[in-house]
């Protein structure tokens, strides 16, 4: 039984800067002390996407203020702590830099352990700092940035099924949203939009639907609905706020079916495995759309697993996460030095072929 | 601070990792390593290894003294975050210093300081003695006339541009380290409690806006 563990955590890999406290007695549920997110949507808001380098000279200014937060509504000082845990990658490498070095800088001045943390282990792991869940377990990532099925063997140990080989269905609803004049993030503006409209007005594809193996495409689909709201926009001059409610609950509802489509192939894959209590966990913003969410679950209850779906604030990005996994590394007898680098491609299954970003560089996640 | 205090300077604004230990006047530690990648990976290592050398622990400094740019952006915020993490766990204060600074410092008023921003641009500041206008970043080209007012110029942009200017090139009589460590403790014993340091970028993020417009809606 190893000791009780209070962890810092801190996150910038995209457009959030946050950090967080989490403490883990050995054996016994752990406690997230405080979670302290700092959003930059205003920061992105006149461009097409998230810009990296206004997302690092932001992340640069509020690394110190967001770790003083957090600390301070723990009501714990640094000397309290027994690691500080810092998102090393994958994402961008100005923020991922800025959050390496501030975290660097803490570390030692406070003669803590340092800890690099896979900001994909963080999502993937969440479900046992919120449920205490064991391993294995079958985990879907859904995000902006992301999407791939993960058996979760270890803290460490990942075995990739399969994943989106174009975009992330979040950057799928962004687009999506723009398109059609809604705004950012794309994913509440569009679901909103969606309860209004009929999904079966327009016929959007199911990309890779009909392919086996669980890899899943969204940029096909993203095109589809342009190519629908020109159509529309052509007919009537402009687009009728009815086309626009329809093609946002044709969207989601195509997004949907494909996810819970791969969702029983992972499911079906995970389960020949016979795990004892078998869990299907989903993470990353995208679990917070209620049709996603309810076909996800659908496909767990036809499978016989247990559906698990952490509470929002933990499910998109936060430093909780990165708090929890740092824990879960320093347990198993890991830790960095100074010399720490930033990784912006750093794949979790490094056995399994690249999805996206493969070439030169390598996979990036 | 404690005036004894030893104040460590880095600086990584450019192609190389440069840090000082002071104390005093006196120069404990001074190094400065060219590299065009891995500052990030080398910086904290350095720091530590020069600290060790001199058989001091973090604990024991009294100011941290950061390079805040103009440069490298991704360079800037490296040696900004690390310093702003050390201030906050050793409690101790984080003072910027900017490149054009560091390259007037010691030089007799007035001067210009003028550093190569590529691209045919240069970041200036000119350094009187009596109010100045703020630092800038100018086409060599297209030089503002108050750069040709001082008839001396430092900094690495200076040997191309004192013919232009009809300037004398002047060189930076210490270490770039020592020089923003100097600065820091001048600034730190004024008085006013030093804000945070942060990165001074002189040039806007390549960012484009938003291209396409979505069709009109209609009721």
């Amino acid at each position: 039984m190893g000791k009780t563990l209070t962890f810092l955590g801190i996150e910038s890999s995209c457009d959030d800067t946050a950090a967080a406290v989490v403490r883990h007695d050995d054996g016994r549920a752990a406690a997230i002390l405080s979670s302290v997110v700092a959003g930059q949507s205003a920061v992105h808001a006149a461009f097409g996407g998230v810009v990296p380098e206004l997302a690092a000279r932001a992340h640069v200014e509020k690394l110190d203020r967001c770790a003083e937060a957090a600390l301070g509504e723990a009501g714990l000082r640094l000397e309290d702590l027994d690691g500080v845990a810092v998102t090393a990658g994958p994402g961008l490498i100005g923020g991922l830099l800025a959050g390496v070095m501030f975290a660097k800088g803490l570390a030692a001045g406070a003669g803590l352990p340092l800890i690099g943390v896979n900001h994909l282990a963080g999502h993937a792991l969440t479900p046992r700092l919120t449920d205490g869940i064991g391993f294995p377990y079958l985990i879907l990532l859904v995000s902006g940035g992301h999407c791939q099925f993960l058996v979760v063997r270890g803290a460490e140990r990942f075995t990739r099924l399969g994943g989106t080989i174009d975009d992330a269905p979040g950057e799928a609803f962004d687009k999506v949203a723009r398109l059609l004049g809604l705004p950012q993030p794309g994913g509440p503006a569009v679901e909103a939009e969606a309860a209004a409209g009929d999904p079966a007005r327009f016929a959007l594809p199911r990309p890779l639907l009909d392919r086996p193996g669980c890899d899943l495409s969204f940029s096909g689909l993203k095109t589809a609905v342009l190519r629908a709201r020109d159509e529309a926009a052509a007919r009537d001059g402009g687009l009728r706020r009815q086309d626009r409610a329809d093609l946002c609950a044709a969207f989601q509802a195509a997004v949907a079916e494909v996810l819970a489509g791969k969702a029983r192939r992972a499911l079906a894959a995970f389960l020949a495995e016979r795990p004892a209590e078998p869990v299907f966990a989903v993470a990353g913003g995208v679990a917070a759309n209620g049709a996603v969410r309810s076909a996800l679950q659908a496909a767990a209850a036809a499978a016989g697993a247990r559906f698990l779906a952490p509470p929002l604030p933990l499910c998109t990005d936060n430093a909780a996460m990165i708090a929890w996994a740092g824990i879960e590394r320093f347990r198993l007898g890991h830790a960095d030095d100074l010399a720490l680098s930033a990784r912006p491609r750093w794949p979790l299954d490094t056995a399994a072929p690249a999805l996206v970003g493969g070439g030169r560089k390598g996979a990036r996640a | 601070m404690r005036p004894d205090a030893p104040v460590l300077a880095f600086d990584t604004s450019a192609a190389h990792c440069a840090a000082a230990l002071l104390r005093g006047g006196e120069i404990l530690a001074e190094r400065a390593e060219p590299m065009e990648r891995g500052q990030a990976e080398r910086l904290m290592p350095m720091l530590a290894g020069m600290l060790a050398g001199q058989g001091l622990a973090w604990r024991d400094l009294g100011l941290i003294a950061v390079g805040t740019g103009p440069g490298n952006f991704t360079g800037v915020r490296l040696a900004v975050a690390a310093a702003r993490g050390l201030a906050m766990s050793l409690g101790v204060p984080a003072v910027g210093v900017t490149a054009l600074e560091a390259a007037a410092y010691g030089l007799p008023r007035p001067v210009l300081a003028a550093l190569d921003a590529r691209r045919g641009e240069v970041f200036l500041q000119l350094f009187d003695g009596a109010e100045s206008p703020p630092p800038a970043l100018a086409r060599d080209d297209a030089l503002p006339s108050w750069a040709f007012s001082a008839g001396a110029v430092a900094g690495d942009a200076a040997p191309r541009l004192a013919p232009v200017l009809g300037a004398v090139a002047l060189a930076q009589p210490v270490p770039l380290a020592v020089a923003i460590g100097r600065l820091a403790a001048l600034a730190a014993g004024a008085g006013a409690p030093p804000g945070r340091p942060a990165p001074l970028y002189l040039r806007a993020a390549d960012a484009a806006p938003r291209r396409e417009a979505p069709p009109e809606l209609l009721p």
